[in-house]
């Protein structure tokens, strides 16, 4: 055979090929990872991502990039990372939003249930149900009773999220006027409530306000209490069916190889369930919540299936 | 916290920042064409890896320094790097035609580090107490203040009002494209996902403002600055003595500067005009005015300074910019996680006040790096900007994409640009079409907001205390804005 230019170049980018397709299980990893983020640096989700990337790094010996890719509700980062390979270097820390509420209302360009394996979930913040501290409302009862007579308006993060559709579908339930005001996120609906331009708020970050005696919880609208604050139920436990759970995990493209996805959920799970992540957590206000990544899989099947029926009765 | 907030900045970064921000600010300033807008717009991409105090450091520093290098190129060239810069053009160039060019650039320093710490300081005091009043902004007060801001903009803005108008409602039209605030479904999107984000505001002001210099350049055959003579330059010394018979004149321009600043969306050309006139008017020797009176640098030099501090009272406190500048300053806070309102001060004092001081201090090396840099700046003036064209079209292409790592955001960048130099060859000004952009979209949603809050009622915009004032600020902006046309109609 004669070695051409062309020849030696086709035979030396078939060793350089070669290698990776057919070792990439072995010695996974072997370069550095990515995990998207898909809100602007400098947020709750995107430190916590950070986080869990450096203390993360130890144990599989390669460095993990964060790379944030915000815009359109996190369904950016989403669809891109739908579309990366699936070899285990692409992966996402996402969020209840963009992973069941968002997909529930219209198309995005993804399937969270068949274009991601998740791995696992790690955190999600407590949305409440706050009221000024000099609201006549003093429970989930009296302030849909409330309701009944007169309107009642309440902020949220913004139009069509999680928050929105859970009081959306308690005002059908109920008959309650709910009158919905979105706001530019959470903390402009936080700071509408404080001023009392709106009567209720469902925010997440409410502890300190609570606390302070600046705000009244009045429950939450995860499927399990706020263990800082044990008093305020859970909106089911209040005998109202719905519910708004917060998550925060972790997700590949569907397709990587289940060697990788368990050696990636073992990694991950240690930093979560150590105890310097838990205080990293504490100081961030976040609390963490574990869960595997089949279980993850499961709370965004049934909530993407819960939310498309309260779309479809918003009539969306 | 002023103490916590200063030993923050006692970091090398921030002193790096601080110096590379002015160092740079006065070489692109200085450079007849390209002014501290283009410069903050070009320059917020390479900060986003900084952590908030340096990134903002360096963008508060670029400014500064492009404001005094615009004034070296008004001075010695009569080619005003900003508009803000023509009205120190008049006696400056009149000074250094004399031979006085250094001395004209030494007061025009003294007096922007004079009007700078006059508003810093005006700002230290206001910001914190406004945020806290800012719970009291519901969404019909946020409308109304919303649209006082447009108005303010259109009626007072200078130039022609229906251009001004045109370019407001083109930047509010922009904004509607994306998801609707108050129902999120999608508008104007074409079913293309990439359009469900809206036109980001990074992207399209650096197509605005640095891509559309770069086609207006090179589609211009006319050199800006041609081979005039750069008039001689005498060594000089400004004497304390001589600032302090300014000091009236140093002390209005300032307020006024200042105050103007506060009012959302003037920018900073009116009131350095203002503060041009007032001096004249009180001069004794008002005729050497136009001839080089000295006074007639410093004035509008210390009010065009004193605009930065004022007009980032609104922004800080309310989330509404005062002119461009502040408008790119508030995107780079809002990147670095410092949302503006009532909560900025509560969770983030540390930064924002170490920031305040960052401003209030870099005066100094503003001083020494403006002393030592302009009789290299006089080289710096001689810089063709067609040498620099090709640089700031990549760094326009590469920040427009490091915004959100997507290639749409370029092509966002490029329409605005393509669009900036048709709107800017048929001399349409640029800045109320940005504020537009930044405020179109938040009034909308305000508006909104507050009608669903009162149930479709519109008596929520003149229910409270807040809304009656602003109401009859709307209505009283009319009435002086009609009676200056009435009267110069008539004269």
């Amino acid at each position: 055979m004669k070695f051409t230019r062309r020849s030696s170049l086709a035979l030396l980018v078939g060793m350089a090929i070669m290698p990776v397709s057919a070792m990439a299980q072995q010695d996974y990893p072997n370069r550095p990872i990515k995990i998207v983020v898909p809100y602007g640096a400098g947020g709750t989700t995107d430190i916590s991502a950070r986080q869990m990337a450096t203390m993360a790094e130890k144990i599989l010996g390669q460095p993990i990039v964060v790379e944030n890719q915000p815009g359109a509700s996190g369904t950016n980062a989403m669809r891109t990372v739908a579309a990366a390979d699936a070899d285990g270097y692409t992966l996402i820390a996402t969020t209840s939003s963009p992973s069941f509420v968002t997909p529930a209302l219209r198309d995005v360009g993804y399937d969270t249930l068949s274009d991601f394996i998740p791995i696992l979930n790690y955190s999600g913040p407590f949305h409440g149900v706050v009221v000024p501290a000099d609201s006549p409302y003093n429970s989930l009862d009296t302030l849909i009773e409330g309701a009944k007579s007169s309107t009642v308006t309440y902020g949220t993060a913004g139009a069509m999220g999680g928050a929105h559709l859970a009081f959306a579908s308690v005002a059908k339930e109920t008959g309650a006027k709910l009158q919905h005001v979105p706001f530019d996120g959470a903390a402009k609906a936080t700071a509408a409530v404080l001023g009392g331009h709106v009567n209720a708020a469902l925010v997440p970050a409410y502890r300190d306000l609570v606390k302070d005696g600046q705000l009244r919880l009045l429950g939450v609208l995860d499927g399990t209490k706020d263990p800082d604050f044990p008093d305020a139920p859970t909106l089911k436990e209040a005998g109202l069916a719905a519910e708004f759970p917060s998550i925060v995990g972790i997700l590949a493209p569907a397709g990587t190889d289940p060697t990788i996805i368990a050696m990636l959920e073992s990694a991950f799970t240690e930093v979560a369930s150590s105890d310097d992540f838990k205080t990293f957590m504490t100081e961030l206000s976040q609390p963490v919540r574990i869960m595997s990544g089949e279980e993850l899989a499961k709370t965004i099947e049934e909530n993407l299936n819960a939310y498309r029926e309260i779309a479809k009765d918003l009539g969306n | 916290m002023l103490i916590d907030a200063f030993v923050e900045l006692l970091n090398l970064w921030v002193l790096v920042a601080a110096l590379a921000g002015i160092v740079s600010g006065i070489i692109i300033g200085a450079i007849p064409g390209l002014g501290p807008t283009m410069a903050i717009a070009l320059l917020i991409p390479v900060t986003f890896s900084m952590e908030p105090i340096p990134a903002i450091v360096l963008l508060l520093g670029v400014y500064q320094g492009a404001i005094f290098g615009g004034s070296i190129s008004a001075v010695l060239l009569n080619v005003p790097g900003t508009p803000s810069s023509a009205a120190t053009a008049i006696d400056g160039f009149a000074m250094a035609r004399r031979g006085e060019g250094g001395r004209a650039l030494r007061l025009a320093l003294y007096a922007s580090v004079f009007g700078n710490i006059f508003s810093c300081l005006v700002l230290m005091a206001l910001a914190e107490p406004l945020a806290r009043f800012a719970l009291d902004f519901g969404p019909a007060e946020m409308a109304m203040l919303m649209l006082f801001a447009l108005l303010v903009i259109v009626l007072f803005g200078g130039g022609s009002k229906l251009d001004a108008l045109i370019m407001v409602l083109v930047g509010a039209c922009a904004g509607v494209v994306g998801l609707d605030p108050i129902s999120g479904t999608p508008r104007y999107t074409f079913d293309s996902f990439a359009f469900e984000n809206g036109f980001q505001l990074i992207p399209v002001l650096i197509g605005l403002f640095a891509m559309s210099e770069v086609l207006l350049q090179a589609f211009d055959s006319e050199p800006l600055v041609g081979d005039a003579e750069v008039p001689p330059l005498k060594s000089s010394v400004v004497r304390f003595a001589e600032l302090w018979q300014m000091r009236v004149t140093l002390l209005l321009s300032s307020t006024i500067g200042t105050f103007v600043g506060i009012l959302p969306g003037i920018g900073s050309t009116v009131p350095a005009f203002m503060s041009y006139n007032l001096a004249r008017s009180r001069a004794t020797d008002a005729d050497q005015f136009g001839k080089g009176a000295p006074e007639g640098v410093a004035a509008p030099e210390a009010a065009n300074n004193a605009v930065t501090g004022g007009a980032l009272v609104p922004t800080l406190a309310l989330g509404i910019p005062g002119d461009a500048v502040t408008a790119v300053i508030l995107g780079a806070f809002m990147l670095h996680g410092l949302a503006p309102g009532p909560f900025l001060f509560r969770d983030h004092g540390l930064e924002v006040y170490a920031i305040f001081e960052a401003l209030l201090l870099s005066s100094i090396p503003t001083v020494i790096l403006g002393l030592l840099f302009f009789r290299i700046a006089i080289h710096v003036t001689r810089i063709q900007p067609r040498h620099l064209l090709p640089a700031i079209a990549i760094l326009a292409i590469f920040g427009a994409f490091s915004v959100n790592n997507i290639l749409f955001d370029v092509w966002v960048m490029l329409g605005a640009g393509v669009l900036g130099f048709l709107f800017r060859r048929s001399n349409f000004p640029l800045p109320p079409l940005l504020i537009g952009l930044i405020l179109g979209a938040p009034f909308e949603q305000s508006l909104r907001q507050a009608l669903l809050t009162s149930g479709g009622g519109y008596d929520i915009f003149v229910e409270s205390p807040i809304t009656i004032g602003l109401v009859a600020l709307i209505f009283l902006s009319l009435a002086i804005s009609l009676t200056l046309d009435l009267r110069k109609a008539r004269a």
